[in-house]
């Protein structure tokens, strides 16, 4: 199992980070932004007046950082930790 | 082979899924599902590129304008607070989504998803400027020269292009389309503005130029989870293998009776159609994006060869195994029962939508004032937003408590169609009138030329208690 998961090539693992992060930041852009106008939430905080273009693009970038921290951090812990450190990173099936 | 239905993990070891990727070169092809495929792509793209310029009532017919936070859809405005209309319309996407795919398999990949319609044009490009398919390999192995480049620049140039224009027509339903033209022609484009139109630029040509069938393969969700809405009365493209096998190539005046083989001649000219360069006669593949490519194909091979047509076909695992296609069955029942309760609830909804909203602000400042001739005075700031398509005039009344008086300078409120009008009012009583510190009063808003426009609206009233 951990093995195949270790093996898929290096860019289905940057697409199982990004990918999933991007489609729920977009969403939860949608609804955060439905619900607060990026212009009032800068002025609120200070940030003085904004572009709302601006607002929304930041808004989805936060949400997309946070979301791929996420996925990041869930295949990170997804390797099995009870092997010892010399053979996660080189073992291969086709070495074995 | 089995005429199972067989997921690709069983047919196919793991090392081959995750080998080194291996470029795709679909041949073209000629046939009904061909023609039904680039209608689907001449209908969806032309509609994408055509609709943000249309016009109605002097304004974008289909904006979601973001800077203003209104979103218009020909006579309709929406605003922030119609979220519930969006979420339901979702909501009945993937209803309907689920719905077909139940009937008729992966019909939304092969004809209306977008990186199929837009690999399909991308695939044209590449077609009309490298060759065919035959051409495109020998291209691809040749050594680098100056033709190879100068005809693979032409092509990324045409993606690019193309791209581009698929980019800011994106951005065109979200900020006004002429005047974004206008901007990009004096070089004034706005920072974010440039920077969608490049970020979905690139998303096309990445998407639609390199990536193709891996984005359905590594990154669809859809296509990961459309096993879990196949029964065994989904349509579905198959290969007939108790009618095909033993394949074997033959001449066609050939006896195949005699030599002992089924009609699959093995041109592999199925294979060399498939977009996701897959082998239909292994079976139904989570990869097979249900294109129907390879049917046209084998039915020209058929045809050529004099044999019946729809060795390769659609079909359903039913059919397949000799038994009885259900169309109505108990899933079909049940979202068909959701989709027409959910779809009617929207349209109910939407045609007694009152176009009309009263935000009723009261004054932060004070309480309550008293005046020179011993009212009690409150103040509030009403926000009318005229979600119509027409402009109208207002009346604002008050009542909840004996005595009130409305105090609007402005007297009746004209607010254009789809604009927040802002009216400070003054709200006074005799004190003699109070009951209690606070009290519930209703603000009452109606249009003069359109009298079921018309709300109440709640605000609070604060005042001395007179003993
Ligand atoms: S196109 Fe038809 S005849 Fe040719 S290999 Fe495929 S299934 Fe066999
Ligand atoms: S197997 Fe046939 S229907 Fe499926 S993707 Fe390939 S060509 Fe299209």
């Amino acid at each position: 199992m951990s093995e195949t998961r270790q093996d898929i090539p290096t860019i289905q693992k940057f697409i199982a980070v990004l990918w999933p992060s991007f489609l729920t930041s977009g969403v939860a852009t949608i609804l955060f932004f439905t619900a607060f106008d990026p212009q009032e939430l800068a002025m609120v905080g200070g940030y003085g007046i904004i572009s709302r273009m601006a607002g929304y693009t930041i808004g989805f970038f936060i949400f997309w950082l946070l979301t791929a921290t996420t996925c990041a951090l869930t295949c990170y812990f997804q390797r099995p930790c009870n092997q010892p450190p010399s053979t996660t990173h080189h073992h291969h099936p086709k070495d074995a | 082979m089995s005429s199972k239905v067989t997921p690709a993990s069983e047919t196919t070891n793991p090392e081959e899924i995750y080998a080194k990727h291996q470029k795709v070169y679909p041949r073209q092809v000629t046939g009904i599902f061909a023609n039904l495929r680039v209608l689907g792509v001449l209908v969806l793209l032309g509609l994408y590129y055509i609709v943000p310029w249309l016009r109605w009532d002097g304004h974008q017919a289909v904006l979601f304008d973001l800077p203003a936070r209104k979103f218009y859809i020909f006579s309709l405005t929406f605003w922030p607070q119609d979220f519930i209309y969006l979420a339901l319309l979702l909501i009945i996407a993937a209803l309907a989504l689920f719905f077909f795919t139940a009937l008729a398999g992966r019909l939304w990949c092969g004809y209306a998803c977008p990186q199929t319609v837009w690999t399909e044009v991308f695939l044209w490009f590449e077609r009309q400027i490298e060759g065919d398919r035959n051409k495109q390999i020998k291209l691809d192995k040749a050594p680098f020269s100056a033709r190879k480049f100068r005809i693979k620049a032409t092509k990324h140039l045409v993606w690019l292009v193309f791209s581009a224009w698929t980019g800011l027509t994106f951005v065109g339903y979200f900020t006004p389309i002429a005047s974004l033209w206008t901007a990009l022609l004096n070089l004034s484009l706005g920072p974010w503005e440039t920077f969608w139109i490049i970020f979905y630029g690139f998303a096309t040509y990445g998407n639609a130029g390199w990536m193709r069938e891996q984005v359905c393969i590594y990154m669809c969700p859809y296509a990961r989870f459309q096993s879990a809405m196949f029964d065994k009365d989904t349509l579905i493209i198959s290969y007939d293998d108790k009618r095909g096998e033993p394949r074997g190539s033959r001449k066609k005046s050939a006896d195949s009776k005699a030599l002992g083989l089924g009609d699959c001649v093995d041109c592999t000219l199925c294979v060399q159609v498939c977009p996701t360069g897959i082998d239909i006669r292994n079976g139904l593949q989570y990869q097979c994006i249900g294109c129907a490519a390879c049917i046209d194909v084998c039915d020209d091979v058929m045809d050529k060869m004099g044999y019946p047509k729809g060795l390769v076909r659609y079909t359903t695992q039913h059919a397949m195994d000799g038994k009885q296609t259900h169309v109505i069955r108990p899933r079909m029942i049940v979202y068909a029962v959701l989709l027409v309760f959910i779809t009617s609830a929207l349209f109910y909804s939407m045609i007694t939508r009152m176009p009309l909203r009263l935000d009723i602000i009261r004054d932060r400042n004070a309480l309550y004032r008293e005046t020179t001739e011993g009212m009690v005075e409150n103040i509030y700031t009403l926000k009318i937003i005229n979600m119509d398509g027409k402009p109208h005039t207002y009346h604002l009344e008050v009542d909840g408590l004996e005595g009130l008086k409305l105090i609007n300078q402005r007297g009746d409120i004209e607010v254009p169609s789809g604009e927040v009008i802002t009216v400070p009012v003054r709200v006074q009583i005799d004190p003699i009138n109070l009951k209690h510190t606070g009290a519930d009063i209703n603000f009452h808003l109606q249009a003069v030329d359109k009298p079921e426009l018309s709300l109440i609206e709640k605000g609070r009233f604060i005042g001395p208690v007179m003993q």
